[in-house]
């Protein structure tokens, strides 16, 4: 068991590392959540509606199409060298491969997803509050869920010819029940209701995320295979 | 069962069900009494109902047969599957296009974000991405192992999809059959669902067997013309 953990913390590592030094991911997908709020700015009417009331909606649509773009690049690197032959070959468990590599994706798209929070904040004036925890607890449960899933199909779609267009159409689907609790749950936090009111979208995106963790370290292995 | 058993049977069921489904269209434009309150866009409920009971079915099915192809390795299960699933994603796109048609009178709309709609027009997504993958890989072997994950993270992800939904507002009808007190649908409209439902079923049933024998001969022609080239 702990050499289990050991398998996973020394390819989580190693993907950290690569990423400290190129901040490829970090970088465009951080990017790209500033850029999409300034336009969100300029494609919603500020007299019409108060953005207390569609900043919810809008802080998820920014983690979900970041979380694509950097999940989408997740065995990109290992891709290209054959690299992925040689992680695949050594003698860890595929699952704790999948592991690794979705909280190595977690780890990016939690910093970016917080990100986006403080983007929004800042440009729409947001008050979060007393309630900062618990949205925070909010979007990592939801940022798990998805990348537990983004993973596993990431895994599928650069193996096609279709690449990383396929992936949108893979994932959106399966995620709505991620960005439906989600949205929910956030935006009764920023309307400062009490815990109590969001507890029951809290316990699905938990649920949620324990099913897509188990699914996707299940049938990792049959993905790379071959 | 040897294939060309598979095939006969097939064609036998699909002619069964497409007979059947004569007699369904008669009662239900002719038979049955017309509904008080919706009027007579309440007829388009006989052929909604078992589209939506048969999609459900097929698609139940391909996950099954999906779950067993990566347990066993099973060629002929990897076969029902695609099978399966082609057969509901042709129940589902009626279903999704009857629901409107009615909608349209009823509720005034073609489309709202009622749960059962919503869940509908995800898992038509879902299953569309199957036929995606599996068409999008060099190796077909590949391809069948990823469309296969994609069928069974669908089948975990319904219940989640299916309880998100229902978080906003339902304008959906309630069943009207399956419920705890007993049906509450008259007589005569109840007798034409049941009989559609059956025809909708033999109907599934004889093209899902047609498409398998298919995919097999299709299997055997690959086979044939690869030892040829040898």
């Amino acid at each position: 068991m702990r050499n289990y953990f050991a398998q996973i913390g020394a390819i989580l590592w190693k993907d950290l590392r690569v990423e400290l030094r190129t901040r490829e991911r970090l970088i465009t997908m951080g990017a790209f959540a500033v850029l999409a709020a300034i336009l969100f700015n300029y494609a919603t009417d500020r007299v019409g509606v108060s953005h207390e009331d569609i900043a919810a909606g809008l802080v998820w649509m920014t983690i979900v199409f970041a979380g694509l773009l950097g999940v989408g690049r997740t065995f990109h690197l290992e891709a290209e060298d054959g690299a992925l032959q040689g992680i695949l070959l050594s003698p860890v468990p595929k699952d704790a491969i999948f592991l690794a590599k979705a909280l190595s994706n977690f780890v990016l798209l939690y910093i970016v997803a917080l990100l986006v929070v403080a983007v929004f904040m800042l440009f729409f004036g947001l008050e979060v509050g007393s309630s900062a925890g618990m949205i925070a607890l909010v979007i990592g449960l939801g940022v798990l869920g998805f990348v537990a899933l983004g993973t596993l199909f990431s895994a599928i779609s650069t193996g096609t010819r279709m690449g990383e267009t396929l992936l949108p159409v893979l994932v959106f689907p399966l995620l709505a029940p991620v960005v439906i609790y989600g949205t929910s749950a956030t935006s009764q936090f920023l309307a400062g209701r009490p815990v109590t009111e969001a507890e029951g979208s809290i316990k699905m995106l938990a649920a949620f995320a324990l099913m897509a963790l188990f699914a996707g370290s299940w049938l990792f292995r049959f993905v790379v295979e071959d | 069962m040897s294939s060309k058993k598979i095939r006969l049977g097939g064609t036998a069921l699909a002619m069964i069900g497409l007979v059947w489904l004569g007699v369904v269209y008669w009662m239900s434009f002719f038979w049955v009494s017309t509904e008080v309150t919706q009027g007579v866009a309440q007829r388009i409920f006989y052929v909604h109902v078992p589209a939506a009971w048969t999609s459900f079915l097929a698609f139940g099915l391909a996950a099954l047969t999906s779950a067993m192809y990566l347990w066993l390795r099973d060629e002929r299960l990897d076969r029902a599957a695609v099978s399966a699933a082609e057969g509901g994603m042709v129940f589902a796109t009626i279903m999704l296009a009857t629901g409107p048609l009615w909608g349209k009178i009823a509720w005034g709309t073609y489309w709202t974000w009622e749960p059962r709609l919503t869940l509908t027009l995800l898992l038509w997504f879902i299953f569309l991405g199957y036929f995606l993958v599996r068409s999008s890989t060099e190796n077909p072997e590949k391809g069948k192992r990823h469309a296969a994950v994609v069928a069974i993270v669908g089948a975990l992800d319904i219940p989640f999809i299916h309880l998100s939904v229902i978080w906003f507002r339902s304008l959906h009808p309630e069943p009207v059959v399956i419920k705890a007190e007993g049906p509450t649908l008259p007589g005569d409209m109840l007798a034409t669902l049941l009989m559609s439902l059956g025809a909708f079923t033999a109907l599934f049933l004889g093209l899902f067997l047609l498409r398998y024998s298919l995919e097999n001969l299709r299997a055997e022609l690959d086979t044939r013309s690869r030892h040829a080239s040898v």
